[in-house]
């Protein structure tokens, strides 16, 4: 018997089998979510600091305007927004909205044009 | 060992509770942060005067310690969730969930601190 489940085919190949659409979507929650929570104690540093003092705001301010800090703000919004769609995607299907299979794609691919949209606006804030 | 039921580790009422918990806070930082990014992109806080005086009023000042609250407790069902599925062995789940809650105890209280003391004007 033991012998027999050895010889089951191992089909890993990621040509022959696809994460669907919504797999995809929840995976990323779970990746941004945990990437968020990492964030956290940088986020309460800062705004810790920010409210100390005018120097400190200053600081602040000049610290978020460099070029690695506004990739990392670039970085930070894409997170958050996909946290936020793939959430309320999740809180829509708890409640049985879009939940058939052809509704919980288009809404996967929602997701990731909320996404893609945002990162367009956010992008053009940070870096135009 | 002693069979643990379905979930593998944890009380065994505590599920619901945490599905609720979970749903509750994600409904309050949803709208707290359109509410942020809102208020941010209408009327930014031109400098520290303006910035501080927002941050020390009544409404931010609720707003942000709810916020707080629900931002810890989403982070520790969300993250206890994913040692659940991901991290197999029972002591490296343990000692992940330890480092977990210390670590948002940690937050917690610097929370507390950042409300009472830079956010109390």
């Amino acid at each position: 018997m033991a012998d027999k489940n050895k010889k089951r085919p191992k089909n890993l190949d990621l040509l022959h089998i696809r994460l669907p659409i919504g797999g995809v979507v929840s995976i990323l929650h779970r990746v941004s979510g945990v990437l968020l929570v990492l964030g956290l104690p940088l986020a309460f540093l800062l705004l810790q600091q920010s409210l100390r003092s005018p120097e400190d705001y200053a600081q602040v301010v000049a610290r978020l305007s460099s070029q690695p800090a506004r990739a990392l703000l670039l970085l930070t919004t894409i997170l958050l927004v996909h946290h936020f769609l793939a959430g309320l995607r999740h809180l829509l299907l708890d409640l049985d909205v879009g939940i058939s299979r052809g509704g919980s794609r288009i809404s996967a691919w929602l997701v990731l044009a909320g996404v893609a949209g945002t990162v367009m606006i956010a992008g053009g804030c940070l870096f135009l | 060992m002693r069979s643990m039921g379905p979930r593998g580790s944890g009380s065994a009422h505590s599920g619901l509770g945490e599905w609720l918990l979970q749903r509750l806070s994600a409904l309050y930082l949803a709208g707290f942060s359109l509410w942020l990014v809102a208020r941010l992109a209408l009327a930014a806080p031109a400098d520290y005067v303006a910035w501080k005086a927002w941050m020390t009023g009544g409404v931010t000042r609720l707003a942000f310690a709810l916020f707080f609250l629900s931002v810890l407790m989403h982070a520790w069902v969300g993250m206890r969730s994913v040692f659940l599925d991901y991290l197999k062995p029972l002591w490296v789940r343990f000692v992940a969930q330890l480092l977990l809650a210390f670590g948002l105890l940690v937050l917690a209280f610097w929370a507390v601190q950042i409300l009472m003391v830079e956010a109390a004007g």
